[in-house]
């Protein structure tokens, strides 16, 4: 009697998995099945390396967009990273435990404000003192790097801090008896030791850099050029997706997709790198 | 003539595996019914394998199969058609280390009462005061019934344990592993002293690394070693004057 | 050059200070001049009335409703498939192909950008099964979104359940079920409730994936077929288009602060849960 109620409820449960995993497993099918073909039609070559874009005349060359994502990327981890990785390792390694525990989660807290707000925030301060002393519409590639940049701080800040943390104290304690300064043991031991979870950090930062799409909306310029200057206007993958979409039908709908297929590719060899990156150090010493 | 008492296990040529490793070789050993049978033996000898055996908690562990027959009252409790839920009603287990679960020390108690569907409050009260009051633990806790079980001493929540697993109903045997293990002396007494009392209605089996606890209470004892059981026989014997040389040298401290 | 190590620590000191100080700053600028300039707009009638003339003026009422409505319906189906595929794992079942596709498959959509989301939503709840912008498309969306955090919080909290627990259930007589449901999921209830409201403050700061799918309509919904118009997607119509600087710092100011205390909640919550396992 017992018995029916328990294989009733593993029924129900296995049920419940397999629909999760159905529903997780929809959007990636759903998307590679919508995009795929279409690169198969225009020519992989075509679409990923052709300068213009222009939907109504049929021609799909997402180029300028992959290298607007390129550069609004590697600009917001040329802010990030360092400013992260130098946050997490003031954090844990200089500042007392006390003072720690109360800036830590405030740094946490960044992560929860919405990227709208930091779009507009980039829109009513940023952009104009970038048109003001630098020239260019302010609307630019170095706007969307700088609020991008400030974006995945908590990213790199968290995860770094939890890397460094993990770091046994016996690792800096043998720098320390050593005569080592305490920042020597840092620089010598601890960043070693942690480095794959702060590579790691960094992967994940650019993912999540790649695919931000709303604030670089607001303060990328959006315009389908590649770039020249930091204080260009430019337009990212996302930003294409996102402007395109409600006009979208036909040939141009499909193009977003393949779009979306790139992104996701790219994204998923971005955390797989991260993963490989902590599991492979996790195994030695 | 002497009537031979009544067994409450019977275990016929018993072999568990862990994977392709032997944890229990080939134990055969007739549990008698209301005496308390004490289980000595090194660490490894397989003493909890087999205790855990009695009321198949091995099937838990991945990668466990065995062979052979484990009779209780005749009935093979391995057999694929035998109710396990019903056979953990019947044999309830104390675990080295007590573990009170999360819970008010009210609602651990008649934790297995209402599994079996026990909803009546009358009912309950009078069951957890009756087990409370068997374990000797009511006087101490009788006032706070709703505190939460993890906050008694490591001695009251070994005693709450046992009064879990005296509210059953249909308990018939209880097994110990090693019960006084992180005990003080006057816990652990007090767990003897209500085992002492409990054999007349229950079959006990005490596994124990102590061997002066299975001399002060065991009636038969068994010792196991490397998986074998060596030898088994009335306590007075295997202290004083046991068969194989190998009991002998563990009873007196030679290893262990 | 050589510098003696005493020296440079303190100008390593000095630059990894400045850094921290730098980052810290920035945060509380954001978070100050949105509230500075927005809070005076945060008035009682800018909360409870609807909006004027495409929300130049008025008040962002109906955008409360959806933002509380939206992320509550994703929750809602997310939450049940979430925990019962984290007990699946946990409990039911040992480590086989079908697992290691489930968890690979929740890794994998957890970096995925959210505009993805926004078109897988749109393309086909929207448009493919006719339901059009709603409720119902951005509550499914959002929920497939949240899923995987879900799941992977869950099947944490469920495994740090010590298993001696387990182990007197199963000896008392209960079923594999019943300990589930008496003892692991009791005890791994915080974890959960964590992991739930971090979802819910994600699902609330989230745009990409909601204007293209639960649509930007500024009437009150009556059912989970009408469209609606989050805080964080009226915030981003007011400042994309210019409409009122004054209404979008106030919106804004009102995220912030929600967002805030969900995380605040959250984070309590989860030092309790653990402050409560160590005692």
């Amino acid at each position: 009697m017992k018995a029916s109620g328990e294989s009733i409820a593993k029924g129900i449960l296995t049920v419940v998995a397999v629909s999760a995993l159905a529903s997780l497993l929809l959007i990636a099918v759903f998307i590679f099945k919508e995009g795929f073909p279409f690169m198969l039609k225009v020519g992989v070559g075509d679409f990923l390396f052709s300068s213009t874009w222009n939907p109504q005349a049929g021609q799909f060359g997402i180029f300028p967009m992959i290298v607007a994502s390129l550069y609004v990327t590697f600009g917001a981890m040329v802010i990030g990273a360092p400013l992260g990785i130098a946050g997490a390792i003031f954090m844990n390694e200089f500042l007392p435990k006390s003072v720690m525990r109360i800036i830590k989660p405030t740094i946490e807290l960044l992560a929860g404000i919405p990227s709208v707000v930091f779009g507009f925030l980039g829109v009513m301060v940023l952009a104009p003192f970038i048109r003001a002393h630098l020239g260019g519409p302010g609307l630019s590639v170095l706007a969307a790097s700088i609020i991008l940049g400030v974006m995945v701080l908590p990213t790199v800040i968290s995860i770094s801090t939890d890397a460094i943390a993990a770091v046994p104290n016996s690792y800096r304690e043998g720098a320390l008896a050593l005569g080592a300064t305490r920042w020597q043991s840092v620089y010598m031991v601890t960043l070693k030791a942690a480095q794959s979870g702060i590579i790691a950090s960094v992967i994940l930062a650019m993912g999540r850099a790649l695919g931000e799409t709303m604030a670089v909306i607001m303060v990328a310029g959006n315009t389908v050029k590649i770039p020249h200057a930091v204080t260009d206007p430019v337009r990212t993958l996302t930003a294409n997706i996102a402007l395109e979409m409600s006009n979208a039908t036909g040939m141009a709908r499909e193009a977003l997709f393949a779009t979306g297929v790139v992104l996701f590719v790219v994204i998923m060899i971005l955390n797989a790198c991260a993963m490989s990156v902590i599991k492979g150090r996790g195994g030695s010493k | 003539m002497s009537e031979t008492p009544p067994v409450k296990f019977s275990v016929k040529n018993f072999r568990v595996f862990q994977g392709k490793a032997e944890a229990l070789r080939g134990v055969s050993l007739d549990i008698p019914a209301n005496k308390i049978l004490g289980i000595i033996g090194p660490a490894g000898s397989g003493k909890t394998t087999f205790l855990r055996a009695l009321n198949r908690l091995n099937d838990l562990l991945p990668n466990a199969h065995v062979e052979g027959q484990v009779l209780l009252d005749g009935k093979d409790i391995y057999h694929p058609e035998f109710d396990v839920v019903a056979l953990r009603k019947r044999v309830g287990m104390l675990f080295a280390l007590p573990v009170a679960l999360p819970m008010s020390i009210y609602e651990n108690v008649v934790y297995g009462p209402k599994l079996s569907g026990i909803r009546k409050r009358s009912q309950l009260n009078e069951i957890v005061e009756r087990s409370l009051t068997s374990a000797f633990l009511w006087d101490e806790v009788k006032d706070r019934l709703r505190m939460s079980g993890l906050r008694l001493s490591g001695g009251q929540q070994q005693r709450l344990c046992l009064a879990r697993v005296l509210a059953m109903e249909e308990l018939e045997v209880i097994l110990l592993d090693e019960p006084c293990s992180g005990l003080d002396p006057i816990s652990t007494a007090k767990i003897e002293d209500a085992l002492t009392v409990l054999k007349e209605k229950y079959t006990i089996v005490l596994v124990t690394n102590n061997t002066k606890q299975a001399a002060r209470v065991a009636d038969e004892t068994a010792f196991f070693l490397l998986g074998d059981m060596i030898e088994c026989g009335p306590t007075k014997k295997i202290f004083t004057a046991p068969e194989d040389k190998r009991t002998n040298e563990y009873v007196t401290g030679r290893f262990g | 050059m050589r510098i003696a190590p005493k020296s440079a620590q303190v100008i390593a000191v000095a630059v990894l200070g400045a850094a921290t100080l730098l980052t810290l700053v920035v945060l509380v600028f954001v978070i100050a001049f949105v509230l500075v300039k927005g809070l005076p707009g945060v008035t009682w009638e800018f909360l409870s009335t609807a909006p004027k003339d495409m929300g130049k003026a008025g008040g962002i009422f109906p955008t409360l409703a959806g933002t509380v409505f939206l992320p509550l319906l994703a929750i809602a189906i997310a939450l049940p498939l979430g925990v019962g595929t984290a007990v699946y794992l946990a409990e039911y079942t040992r480590e086989n192909r079908f697992t290691k596709v489930l968890r690979f498959g929740t890794d994998c959509l957890a970096g995925i950008p959210s505009i993805i989301f926004g078109l897988f939503g749109f393309i086909f709840f929207v448009v493919m099964l006719k339901m059009g912008w709603c409720l119902l498309s951005g509550g499914l969306t959002l929920a497939i979104m949240v899923l995987p955090t879900i799941i992977r919080t869950s099947e944490e909290a469920i495994r740090a359940v010590p298993n001696a627990y387990r182990e007197v259930s199963f000896s008392l007589g209960a079923t594999r079920w019943e300990t589930v449901l008496k003892v692991v999921l009791p005890n791994a209830l915080p974890g959960i409730v964590t992991g739930v409201i971090l979802s819910l403050g994600r699902s609330i700061g989230e745009t990409a994936a909601v204007i293209f799918t639960a649509g930007s309509s500024l009437r009150m919904p009556t059912t989970v077929f009408d469209s609606v118009r989050t805080m964080s997607v009226h915030f981003y119509i007011l400042a994309r288009e210019g409409i009122s600087n004054e209404n979008a710092y106030a919106t804004a100011a009102v995220l912030i602060i929600s967002v805030l205390l969900i995380n605040v909640t959250a984070y309590g919550m989860m030092h309790r849960f653990i402050a409560k396992r160590s005692s």
